[in-house]
């Protein structure tokens, strides 16, 4: 199969040069569920060279209201597993690390190295926070998205140059087993993607400073003016000093 | 003075999604959410764990600095400014 003719149709848009840096592109998607999952399909079908996907969870009924990756027969199965078999029936082309791991203080190192993207399929803040700095020391860019409902958010964080996360939500929410459905996981997980697509070819503008608001209950999306906090203790230059004394140490 | 509040998801479901309210000099953030708690029924429930916090997923941006890292609820206002009252959603 030619992967010229694949993407035929897209290349008008992004130039056989922004075709080769989707091919070149390594990103990490941290969490296989309903964001997970647009954000695997669409970056795999566009011609995204390297997927890390990463989730400890099994795909189990209660799933499959969002998470398309997964099918009836993978109940059970361990999502990233399976995850990496629907990709793999996409396109032959990505390589995929599938990475069956709890992402916390001790892994998120590893699992955020070597690639040039983060983005964001995690299901609650804690995670989200760890991320966040990883994405901060290691200098690598997060795209951030959540949903709740028929509501849903997404910003893209460039480390030192736009809000942190932290910055944008001091405090982690509470953890709520909150409602969830597939369509909403739809439009966030590709407007994440969307942004994944626009970073990595250099296409358009990206949605930094600015948090994207969807309200799918009322057919609207707002984006907000967001300022970075000078003194973040994730990316402030307090952070930047502790910084700096670690390594001196 | 004249201040725009936009209010987004679950906050929709009691209020307004936009208003522009004229409220006097001097006024805070604090004295801003009694006013709007006065026109809506069920805000300050959803909103406040007491009668002096917040719920801890409430957020409020004020020309896009969360009021956190101002002076709270004490966050002076000026003329134009646009605060946004925002519950951040956390599911993926
Ligand atoms: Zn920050």
């Amino acid at each position: 199969m030619s992967s010229d003719e694949r993407f035929l149709r897209q290349i008008p848009l992004i130039g056989e040069e922004g075709q080769e840096k989707l091919k070149k592109a390594r990103i990490l998607i941290a969490g296989a569920g309903g964001l997970g999952s647009a954000i695997a399909t669409y970056l795999a079908a566009a011609g995204v060279g390297y997927i890390r996907i990463v989730d400890v969870d099994i795909v189990e009924n209660s799933n499959l209201n969002r998470q398309i990756l997964y099918h009836e027969p993978d109940i059970g199965a361990c999502k990233v597993e399976a995850a990496e078999k629907t990709i793999r029936a996409l396109s032959h082309d990505v390589e995929v690390d599938a990475i069956c791991r709890h992402i916390d203080e001790k892994t998120v190192r590893d699992l955020v190295r070597g690639t040039d993207l983060i983005i964001d399929g995690m299901d609650n803040f804690a995670a989200r926070y760890i991320l966040n700095s990883a994405s901060l020391d290691e200098k690598i860019p997060f795209i951030h998205g959540a949903v709740n409902g028929f509501y849903g958010q997404v910003t893209v964080i460039l480390p030192g140059i736009t809000p942190c996360l932290r910055c944008i939500v001091p405090t982690p929410p509470t953890w709520e087993r909150n409602p969830i459905i597939g369509v909403t996981c739809g439009v966030i997980g590709c407007i994440e993607a969307t942004e994944a697509f626009k970073y990595l070819t250099g296409t358009g503008e990206i949605l930094k400073n600015r948090l994207l608001l969807w309200d799918g209950l009322r057919g609207e999306a707002e984006s907000l003016q967001i300022m970075r906090y000078p003194d973040c203790i994730d990316c402030g230059s307090s952070a930047i000093e502790q910084d700096v004394r670690r390594f001196r140490v | 003075m004249n201040v725009t509040v936009k209010s987004f998801a679950t906050f929709r479901e009691v209020m307004d999604r936009q208003l522009t309210l004229d409220i006097p000099e001097g006024s805070t953030i604090r004295t801003l959410l009694a006013e709007l708690n006065g026109r809506y029924n069920g805000l300050n429930e959803l909103m406040f764990a007491t009668m002096d916090t917040l719920k801890d997923f409430v957020n409020i941006l004020k020309n896009g600095r969360n009021i956190h890292f101002l002076a709270g609820l004490d966050t002076p206002l000026d003329d134009g400014d646009l605060v946004a009252l925002f519950p951040p959603v956390a599911g993926g």
